[in-house]
């Protein structure tokens, strides 16, 4: 018996022994995992969602260039997913593995500016004696630049001309024409819907693109002259009017309360809507997908008797600094280098989108001539991204969206839905 | 290995007893402040509610449905080759990556796709569903792709598991008199048992962290009819960067999951 | 009297016996046929969004939307398939996905059967503790424990390295691969292997010659599983790899899902390419479901 005992125990030990085993012989192969250094040579890490979103090979022969003009600096390209690069930093910033450069969106920047994770380039500015004005804009937190827009895309309105023509309508310039121009379509019976917002709450970016664009464009605001939040203000309470309006007249695509921005344009692409919208980084996608389809970029309409300049919504593929780097110099010498007039210009030609670098001037004679359009358009306007640099902004963005789904799909009042926003806003700013 | 597993999670509760961790640099002890927070939270007894409607609803779907492929794939009636045949097609879901199931649904159930064709062009329904975008039907649009990708599982496991079941019980009982039905409760099911029941203990644990599927489906949407326990503490986590809130919405589920544990537990060592 | 009951009794069992005989055959006959209905019906739902599937990913991207929806259309062609073949770096995440996916299969199964082993003969103190924790563990939603983990793997120097997803993923493995085992052994007798020992095998022998034989049917399934779970699994593999040369396919797939748009057509061929090789895997494996069936019937 008690021998028996012993035994079982050995026995038991052995088994744990075997199943540590596996652990103790994965470890020892972890030895072996270690990256290498070439010699001398600095290597900045440079992680963005640039490089998949451009041509294949392009933006790596951008950086060789680099490169060669910068000896002893080599870049690592870290290109993730654009959904999941802002996750990746959080985690990165959190374990003390951020890269040294990395691609920003402006919706990003407050929150990575006060958790420390991300360079004050004010700083870096001037310890490299550069000279600022060439820059289009800086993003800013608390008066130190934290984010420099390297390319913009402006966002007007899509529209499908053959969709119009059909119906028999003009490209409209007013809210009161847009509507009866998509209930027109609507009518029509070609089977298209007028408009499209794509209001999925997994990137509940469509209040930035699909809803305040409508705000900005008639001169409206939603946020106060302190820069607090004032989304319960008039401008923002005709907006949302006049979107629950089009949604219960049913000319606005179904789906929308999960759609994302990709939908959206595969909407548009294959004719079931009229308007949309958009970012200029479309219009190749769309001739693309369908080279027969006939549509224009145009101003977005604006508020019935509104004569004011329009502003236009735009985004950008910023970049900013680790807050950390052990290479701060070199870092810098990247993202001036994405700066200057030639790298900066070609860059901006790849992405479809307009120059970060004010002295360049887009050059249209190899594109599309929409972009030339577009161009006017973003010109005979003022640029305007209002979410950029507020503080959880994507949360700002996802509250609105919770309520205005509210708003569309339970009929809640319109006054209570803004009200519940304000309150949420300005617990955050 | 223990190590790996236990360190992170002591990590979790230790952040959930304190303040903002990780965005603040000297986080303090606030004890269980944030499970007071989370508790009064709406949104987290909406997210309680859905998450137990869709593991339940999941988790039955996945045993039944499991069960009854296995059988039918279990027959003798059929040849070798038949019955490998419909394995292979039966196990396919399963070998999807979920972000892939995520998109090849949503293009399914897009209100012009082909479930929405197909339905209005048989008569089914009159006019085409919003599936996932109608505050109706989107929980129910997201547990059934839920099923479609997690019944093989089952299915294979208890497969495996009636393989091992002696053939001679079945004559034994089918000697005695004992039909189909009968041989399905008085054999099938015992000798089963400790299968199902590990299994329907850990499908409960993992569809409720069930998280890419909805993030990338709904969203949590629309309004709040998809919104689970995994995606409230996704948001609260990296949309909120309330780190410590996140926490105690994680400890919550383990605690659920820890009496769990401690039933399958119990009921091991009764069965001993 | 009685002769003609006899009469009678013989003449209404040689009426009923054929009788009887077509009956069972129809009823096979109807057996048959409700079994394949149940397997056709069975297949329609388990196959047809594959299918969908496998048709999109041969069609040009806007095709996939167009309405009516069409099987195939004028466009299709294996195009997308052929810029996924080209890209050597696409051809990377396979090969990652498949290095870490069977490292973790073996791994798994290796430290699990001696582990399951364990639980199910003998008892130890602190069993149920253990076993608690272990099914615990896995209970917390692995979001949260991201940037817990993420930490520790940087501290070990495991980023960005094969052992560091390799290890991670044995630990969400790890657990449903012990409580399976535990439950398969449970389900084959004790005297099976206390036989063995009696004869003067030690446990181990008991372990590998008797035990793991029968249970095989079971290792495959549990083995299948946790290859699935390193296979599919998205945010810890992007999380802690950093660099392509270490990137599995479920990221690969994901960087096909643009800012502005998808590659479609390019993200379901990548699926169906990455599914293949795991079909074959299963066909093969599916031999030892039907090997357990008769080492199944040693027992009792």
């Amino acid at each position: 018996m008690n021998s028996a005992v012993r035994h079982d125990r050995w026995r038991k030990q052995t088994h744990v022994m075997v199943a540590a085993l596996g652990v103790v012989a994965l470890a020892a192969g972890c030895g072996s995992g270690g990256g290498s250094e070439e010699g001398g040579d600095v290597t900045i890490e440079f992680m963005q969602w640039w490089e998949p979103e451009l041509p294949d090979g392009e933006f790596a022969a951008l950086i060789e260039q680099f490169e060669e003009e910068n000896p002893g600096i080599d870049v690592e390209l870290l290109s993730g997913p654009y959904a999941s690069i802002k996750d990746q930093v959080i985690a990165g910033s959190a374990s003390g593995t951020m890269p040294d450069v990395l691609g920003l969106d402006g919706a990003w920047v407050h929150d990575f500016a006060t958790q420390g994770s991300i360079a004050d380039l004010s700083a870096a500015m001037s310890d490299a004696g550069y000279d600022d004005s060439q820059l289009a804009a800086q993003v800013q937190v608390d008066g130190a630049t934290r984010m420099i827009p390297v390319v913009n895309f402006a966002y007007p309105m899509f529209v499908n001309n053959s969709l119009l023509e059909q119906a028999g309508v003009e490209v409209p310039t007013t809210w009161s024409e847009f509507q009866s121009a998509a209930q027109a379509v609507v009518d029509s019976g070609s089977g298209a819907s007028g408009f499209v917002a794509a209001l999925g709450l997994e990137k509940p970016n469509g209040i930035n693109i699909d809803i305040l664009p409508w705000t900005w464009a008639s001169g409206g605001t939603m946020l106060s002259e302190d820069g607090g939040p004032a989304v319960n203000n008039e401008d923002v309470t005709a907006t949302i009017e006049f979107i629950k309006e089009m949604w219960d007249a049913g000319v606005i695509a179904p789906g929308g309360l999960t759609m994302a921005e990709q939908d959206k344009v595969e909407e548009f692409t294959n004719e079931r809507v009229a308007m949309m919208v958009s970012s200029l980084a479309h219009i190749n996608l769309i001739r693309e997908n369908n080279p027969e389809l006939d549509f224009s970029v145009v101003p977005l309409p604006v508020q019935d008797g509104y004569t004011g300049e329009s502003g236009v919504r735009y985004a950008s593929w910023g970049i900013g600094m680790s807050a950390n780097t052990e290479h701060p110099e070199e870092s810098w010498k990247l993202i001036e280098f994405l700066m200057s007039e030639g790298a900066n210009g070609q860059l901006s030609a790849l992405a479809n989108g307009f120059p970060g670098n004010a002295n360049v001037t887009p050059d249209f004679t190899e594109s599309d001539p929409l972009f030339e359009d577009a161009f006017n358009i973003w010109q005979a306007g003022y640029p305007v991204s209002e979410f950029t640099g507020l503080p959880l902004a994507d949360e700002l963005m996802r509250v609105f969206d919770e309520e205005l789904q509210q708003v569309l799909a339970e009929d809640k009042p319109i006054d209570e839905a803004l009200g519940n926003i304000q309150t949420e806003w300005e617990g955050s700013f | 290995m223990a190590v790996l597993m236990a360190l992170p999670i002591g990590m979790v509760v230790w952040f959930s007893l304190q303040n903002n961790v990780i965005t603040n640099a000297s986080p303090q002890f606030v004890g269980l402040e944030h499970y007071l927070e989370i508790f009064a939270d709406a949104q987290f007894h909406a997210a309680l509610k859905n998450t137990a409607v869709f593991v339940l609803a999941s988790v039955a779907a996945h045993l039944v449905i499991g069960l009854a492929f296995a059988m039918l794939l279990n027959t003798r009636l059929l040849p070798h080759w038949v019955k490998t045949i419909f394995r292979t097609i039966f196990v396919l879901p399963w070998l999807l990556t979920v972000a892939i199931v995520a998109v090849l649904w949503r293009l399914i159930l897009n209100p012009n796709g082909v479930f929405n064709y197909l339905l209005v062009s048989t008569g089914l329904i009159d006019a085409p569903r919003e599936w996932l975008a109608d505050p109706n039907l989107a929980l129910f649009a997201v547990v059934l792709i839920n099923i479609w990708c997690g019944y093989p599982f089952f299915m294979i496991s208890l497969l495996a598991g009636l393989q091992g079941i002696s053939a001679d019980l079945y004559e034994a009982a089918s000697v005695d008199g004992a039909g189909p039905i009968r041989a399905f409760f008085s054999i099938t099911i015992p000798q089963l048992r400790p299968i199902i029941i590990s299994m329907t203990l850990l499908d409960l644990i993992w569809t409720s962290h069930q998280f890419t599927l909805i993030w990338m489906t709904t969203g949590g949407g629309p309004l709040d009819r998809t919104e689970l326990l995994s995606t409230y503490t996704y948001k609260l986590a990296f949309s909120q960067y309330m780190f410590s809130a996140a926490s105690a919405s994680a400890v919550v589920v383990l605690v659920i999951s820890a009496v769990l544990a401690f039933a399958y537990v119990r009921h091991q060592r009764a069965r001993d | 009297m009685t002769t003609t009951t006899v009469t009678r009794t013989s003449a209404a069992v040689e009426q009923s016996r054929p009788r009887r005989q077509l009956s069972t055959a129809g009823r096979r006959r109807i057996a048959v046929a409700l079994t394949l209905a149940g397997l056709i019906v069975g297949a329609l739902f388990a196959g047809a969004p594959v299918l969908w599937m496998v048709f999109s990913s041969l069609k040009a991207n806007p095709e996939i939307f167009a309405y009516p929806p069409q099987l195939i259309t004028e466009n299709s062609s294996l195009a997308p398939y052929l810029a996924i073949l080209n890209d050597s770096r696409q051809l990377r995440f396979f090969l990652n996905s498949y290095v870490v996916s069977l490292a973790v299969a073996g791994l798994t199964l290796l430290v699990a059967v001696h582990a399951a082993y364990a639980f199910s003969r003998y008892d130890f103190p602190g069993k149920s503790i253990i076993n608690i924790a272990v099914i615990s563990v896995q209970a917390v939603p692995p979001i949260t424990l991201l940037i817990p983990y993420f930490g520790l793997v940087v501290a070990l120097g495991l980023y960005n390295t094969y052992p560091g997803l390799i290890l991670t993923y044995m630990v969400f493995t790890l657990p449903y691969a012990i409580i399976m085992m535990t439950g398969y052994f449970n389900t084959l007798p004790r005297e099976l292997d206390e036989a063995a020992r009696v004869d003067g095998t030690s446990s181990f022998g008991a372990l590998w010659r008797i035990l793991i034989p029968i249970a095989i049917p079971g290792m495959v399934s549990v083995g299948m599983y946790t290859f699935m779970i390193a296979w599919n699994e998205y945010l810890f593999a992007l999380t802690l790899t950093r660099t392509d040369d270490m990137r599995t396919v479920p990221i690969g797939i994901q960087l096909l899902m643009g800012q502005h748009s998808y590659d479609w057509n390019q993200m379901m061929a990548m699926s169906v390419l990455g599914s293949l090789p795991v079909i074959l895997l299963f066909i093969f494996f599916q031999r030892y479901f039907i090997g357990g069936m008769t080492s199944g019937s040693v027992k009792n």
